[in-house]
């Protein structure tokens, strides 16, 4: 083949490409065209009506007294059916209703919108978005009084689509419990994620008609499913203790730069939770509701010296051990199967009691203990922690709560050093709500709970889903061991590790944790800190339970930076909660106290006074100073000054009235104590030496 | 010598700036359509649209037209490989400076006007290659020829990679279709096509039935060969094997190599329903506006799939969706038409050329905007997976309507010039 021939060839092969290549498309077209036409004319038909969902309003989050902590507002996009309007009505409206939408939208002049409206009109068409900016609710109602759009759906041919936007009133308080939605509206954590059934309610479905510009509009064919609203969440949440909570806490993790920190706040008798706030650092160094740190995996650790007291009780059932028993814990450091437990006290405690050993929280106490009685009885310790509901994940309402991690004598990573070591909080990972669980059930005289925070699911009032608290345990140990431990967890605030905040007003019982946090297989010099308890000790009511994760600063232990914690959110509880308060004891005599105590001074005064009370009093020929005479229930007054240049008589008279009297007979008056006027050193009725001194004693 | 303006005005090829110019206002009055608001009551040359933009546009690429044809013909070849510089200089430039848009760093912004260098590096690249090939001497059975040929068009087709941008890079396989004309081994061709239809085999039909089928082919044409000589056995084999290795490499390169967006795009063509979300949706989209255009389709403005927003890029990549919808199966017909006429009258124009550059240039624009047209319109119709370049002379946009219209008219130029360009070969 010479070159011209095959030159020829490959023209003619480029010509023949392009034209199969263009055969295919053009076959391609046709089959999609005309083949296939009917399916995609139909498909293109479906996307302009079609069925679509009716969101159902979503339920509301509300606290124990009915406060809303998340809600759905209605927001509206304005549309127009304008060949509703009667002319009358709307040549009539139609300029300053352009106005009105010009100045209020401020992105169209106001012939623009009379225009647009105008040619919608002229083109019979029956749908207008005038605008697709969302308004609230309150631009809404104002709109509805806008010419025209007063008028209403069918003679004015307003039509408000409604989107429900999710909101909550307290902002940034309980971000992580309440939870959020999504995009969707659905749940995705907190709250809003755990009762996302609840609370969505149903969606129901009209038919659509896709409009140009992109909205849709609703055809009323009777087809349409209404949707059902849904229900909303009656929470235990006390809004005014969990700011107070929050609030404590948010101090506490700015002031140390801690890791994270959390609180919950519960009520002893019923498990219900009162506040749980969780403050995780961001990255540029603030803190934030990032994570639930109280019920979620990522809050689940080492417990610490709090998980003394399910060890205390432990022994204290098993054995006869009494809190005088003493233990010589020696120099604080104790060797154990080649390992080194160390007490926080340099130098050790020496020989302590039980009872001490538990206030001042010694490891090596625990671990002899441990050691002594629990040797070759893993089993039996295992078993006891079983019984305490420790081992199991309590349940809770919650989405996403930690299983708490206990080793066992058959597990691999059992070794020779587990037993004591968990015994001191160790080797095993508990959630901060498991922990304060079980202080619950001590404060709680024995019965063990499971938290609950949603008490009901309901419509308006009434109740759809009622939730229980499921008792866990009804009696964790015996009548004896809870009055010793309750004795000890007083002990602990009183003499103990929590010495800091102890106060006169209400006892606080409760443990403190410090436990070295794992990383990477080795214990850090970084500290996980919590205090666990219950207050007043005498009379729980509430039981709370706050962590301070890795705090930075000389500050480490639970007792410095997690107990002021509880001890702020329990002050400010019991400042608030009159039930609390102890009765103060009367200090006068009943009959005093039932009649008011009136004794000598200006008449005028006191008349107006027993009058304004409404107690009986009458006198005859009465000068301006008088004296009373009280019997039964009623007052006579007599005059008490007799003459003018006579001491007078001020005995009864508070220091006010003596001062004026006397100073006014000439005399310079001296005064000891306070109250009434008991004595006076110159005597009633005595001639007067102007300018001499008087002495009265008021008492 | 005679004066060059009253020259261009007889010589130049009326019948392709015809065809030009009607693309040009068909796909004017297409942008209208796809981005009309019935409601707006919207004026064609509102400038708040992209159809009175696209006027602007236009009006650019009439004065960019008259500068070309003024410039003297030599300057193109002269200044061949400057310009070529220039491109590759403002490709390397944008990776530098420019911002990401939708993952593709591929605009230079001025202001408010962006420009995308590797528009115009189709143009420049087709001057390059056509300066170098047409040189005298230059024979393209060199392989000396053969690498310097690769690296001209490899070159820009890797920076335009590196961009991000896919669509941009494929284009530069039109190229082969022009070397194939200049004496490129047509085995080139076949075993790119054949490579494809492994490719397509390995991703629809199961990996172990591919293989099976591979050796059962073998095994026939083993059995079929006459001479069974060790020679040939050998041979059949290891082309067998080579098939498999390629079928095998398909599955390996698209579940490890590709992006999940890029493999998307491919699987979709076999199953819309793969990513209803993302490509398969706009695939499902645009076909459901060609398909609903029915034989004589909706009208003009008349469309809904297009102007309710469903179908993406409605007015750049999509534009043959609204095409396809308004003007159905005859308008699609007609416009195809119009650029199989264009190819074809190029192809004639470009092999009249006595000068070797002229010729090479005249292939490389058919081949460019052939490669655009049929990638485009085979996306838009479901044949081809959604790579995104426009539709010459339809597409919105102002640097994709002037590359084309360089690339065109400086091949008009040339080809009004033709009887004084002496014969290099």
């Amino acid at each position: 083949m010479n070159i011209k021939n095959s030159i020829l060839v490959r023209v003619r092969i480029a010509f023949l490409m392009v034209f199969l290549f263009s055969l295919a498309v053009v076959g391609k077209i046709f089959h999609l065209q005309l083949v296939q036409g009917d399916k995609w004319r139909h498909m293109a038909q479906e996307k302009t009506i079609n069925f679509q969902k009716v969101k159902a309003t979503r339920g509301n989050i509300i606290s124990d007294n009915g406060n809303l902590l998340a809600t759905s507002l209605p927001f509206y996009r304005l549309a127009l059916d304008p060949s509703v309007a009667d002319n009358k009505l709307y040549k009539q409206g139609l300029d300053s209703l352009a106005y009105l939408l010009s100045v209020h939208f401020k992105d169209r002049s106001p012939e623009e919108y009379k225009r647009r409206i105008n040619n919608a009109r002229q083109e019979k068409r029956k749908y207008l978005m005038l605008n697709s900016r969302m308004i609230n609710y309150q631009t809404k109602k104002q709109m509805e009084t806008w010419p025209i759009l007063r008028a209403g759906r069918y003679k004015g041919g307003v039509i408000f689509e409604r989107t429900d936007r999710r909101f909550n009133p307290f902002a940034a308080l309980g971000t992580r419990t309440i939870g959020y939605v999504n995009q969707q509206s659905k749940g995705v954590v907190g709250l809003e994620a755990s009762f996302n059934k609840q609370l969505a309610g149903k969606d129901g479905q009209a038919l659509f008609q896709r409009m140009a510009g992109g909205g849709w509009k609703p055809l009323n064919d009777g087809s349409e499913v209404p949707p059902e609203q849904g229900w909303d969440i009656q929470t235990t949440i006390d809004i005014n203790l969990q700011d107070v909570a929050q609030d404590a806490l948010y101090r506490a993790v700015t002031d140390h730069q801690a890791n994270y920190g959390c609180v919950v706040v519960m009520e002893v008798a019923t498990g219900e939770i009162k506040a749980m706030a969780n403050l995780g650092k961001l990255k540029n160094g603030g803190y934030a509701e990032t994570y639930n740190f109280v019920v979620g995996q990522q809050g689940r650790t080492d417990p610490g010296s709090t998980f003394k007291l399910p060890s205390m009780i432990a022994l204290l059932e098993e054995t006869q051990i009494e809190p005088t028993d003493s233990i010589d814990t020696g120099n604080g450091t104790f060797r154990y199967n080649g390992a080194v437990m160390n007490d926080s006290k340099p130098g050790g405690y020496g020989k302590i009691t039980v009872q001490q050993a538990f206030e001042h929280s010694s490891n090596v106490a625990f671990v002899m203990m441990m050691r002594d009685h629990f040797r070759g009885k893993a089993q039996r310790y295992i078993e006891y922690l079983d019984a305490f509901g420790l081992t199991r994940p309590l349940g809770f309402q919650m989405l996403g709560e930690a299983v708490p991690y206990i080793k066992r004598p058959e597990d691999k990573t059992w070794s020779g050093i587990t037993l004591p070591w968990m015994a001191v909080g160790y080797e095993s990972k508990m959630s901060p709500l498991h922990i304060l669980a079980f202080y619950n059930a001590i404060a709680n005289n024995g019965k063990m709970i499971q938290p609950i925070i949603v008490k009901e699911a309901r419509i308006t009032d009434n109740a759809e889903e009622q939730y229980q608290a499921r008792v866990i345990n009804e009696k964790v140990c015996s009548d004896r061991t809870l009055r010793i431990v309750r004795k000890m967890l007083e002990g602990v605030v009183e003499r103990g590790t929590a010495k800091s905040i102890r106060n006169n007003d209400y006892k606080i019982a409760g443990k403190t944790g410090t436990s070295q946090k794992l990383k990477d297989g080795r214990y850090t010099r970084e500290y996980y800190t919590s205090f666990a308890g219950y207050f007043p000790a005498d009379k729980p009511k509430y039981s709370c339970i706050v962590v301070i994760d890795g705090p930075q600063g000389y500050r480490q232990y639970g007792a410095e930076v997690a107990a002021p914690v509880f001890k702020e959110i329990a002050d400010k509880v019991y400042a608030r909660d009159l039930e609390m308060h102890k009765l103060l004891t009367a200090e006068t005599a009943p009959e005093s106290t039932a009649f008011p105590l009136v004794k000598a001074g200006h008449f005028e005064d006191l008349r107006y006074l027993c009058n304004q009370m409404g107690i009986s009093n009458h006198g005859r020929e009465l000068e301006e100073w008088v004296v009373a005479n009280v019997s039964d229930n009623s007052i006579s007054w007599k005059n008490k000054l007799a003459r003018k240049d006579e001491v007078p008589d001020v005995t009864g008279m508070t220091l006010k009235d003596a001062l004026y009297i006397l100073e006014n007979q000439g005399l310079k008056v001296n005064y000891r104590g306070r109250g009434r006027v008991v004595s006076q050193s110159q005597q009633a009725g005595t001639h007067i030496l102007p300018g001499s001194s008087i002495e009265v004693v008021l008492n | 010598m005679y004066d060059d303006r009253d020259s261009v005005s007889r010589t130049i090829d009326w019948l392709t700036v015809l065809l030009f110019a009607i693309c040009v206002i068909a796909g004017w009055l297409n942008i209208f359509a796809a981005v009309y608001d019935p409601e707006a009551k919207q004026n064609i040359f509102s400038m708040s649209l992209n159809s009175g933009r696209q006027l602007l546009w236009i009006g650019c690429a009439v004065f960019i037209i008259l500068v070309i044809l003024l410039l003297d013909y030599k300057f193109y070849e002269f200044f061949a490989y400057i310009i070529y510089g220039v491109v590759l200089i403002a490709l390397i430039g944008v990776l530098a400076l420019a911002r990401d848009v939708n993952g593709a760093k591929s605009w230079f912004e001025i202001g408010s006007i962006r420009i995308q260098p590797s528009e115009f590096a189709k143009f420049a690249t087709a001057l390059a290659l056509a300066k170098y090939m047409g040189r005298v001497g230059v024979r393209f059975d060199q392989l000396r020829t053969q690498i310097t040929c690769a690296i001209l068009l490899g070159v820009p087709a890797l920076l335009i990679l590196i961009q991000n941008d896919t669509g941009s890079t494929m284009v530069f396989s039109a190229f082969i279709l022009v070397l194939y004309r200049e004496g490129l081994t047509p085995w080139v061709l076949i075993l790119g096509a054949f490579a494809i239809f492994v490719f397509v085999l390995a991703l629809i039909v199961p990996q172990l039935y591919l293989v099976l089928g591979i050796a059962a082919v073998g095994l026939i044409v083993i059995g079929l060969t006459p001479k069974k000589t060790f020679k040939n056995i050998a041979l059949v084999l290891a082309g067998c094997l080579l098939i498999a290795g390629v079928a095998i490499g398909v599955d390996k390169i698209v579940n490890d190599v590709m992006l999940p967006h890029q493999r998307a795009r491919i699987m979709v063509l076999f199953d819309p329903m793969v990513d209803l979300h993302g490509v398969g949706w706009q695939v499902i989209q645009s076909k459901i506006a060609i398909g609903s255009g029915g034989l004589a389709g909706k009208g003009f403005l008349e469309g809904t799939q297009t102007k309710l927003n469903y179908v993406p890029e409605q007015s750049t990549d999509f534009i043959f969706c609204t095409i396809g919808e308004e003007h159905g199966w005859i308008g699609s017909l007609i416009i195809i038409s119009l650029f199989i006429g264009l190819f074809c009258r190029i192809i004639y124009l470009a092999e009249r050329q006595k000068d070797r550059f002229a010729r090479i240039y005249g292939y490389s624009v058919a081949s460019i905007i052939f490669i655009h047209f049929f990638v485009n319109i085979g996306m838009a119709i479901g044949l081809l997976p959604v790579i995104g370049i426009p539709l010459p002379f339809f597409s919105y946009g102002g640097s994709s309507l002037w590359s084309f219209t360089i690339l065109l008219f400086i091949f008009l130029k040339l080809d009004a010039h033709r009887n004084q360009m002496t014969a290099r070969y």
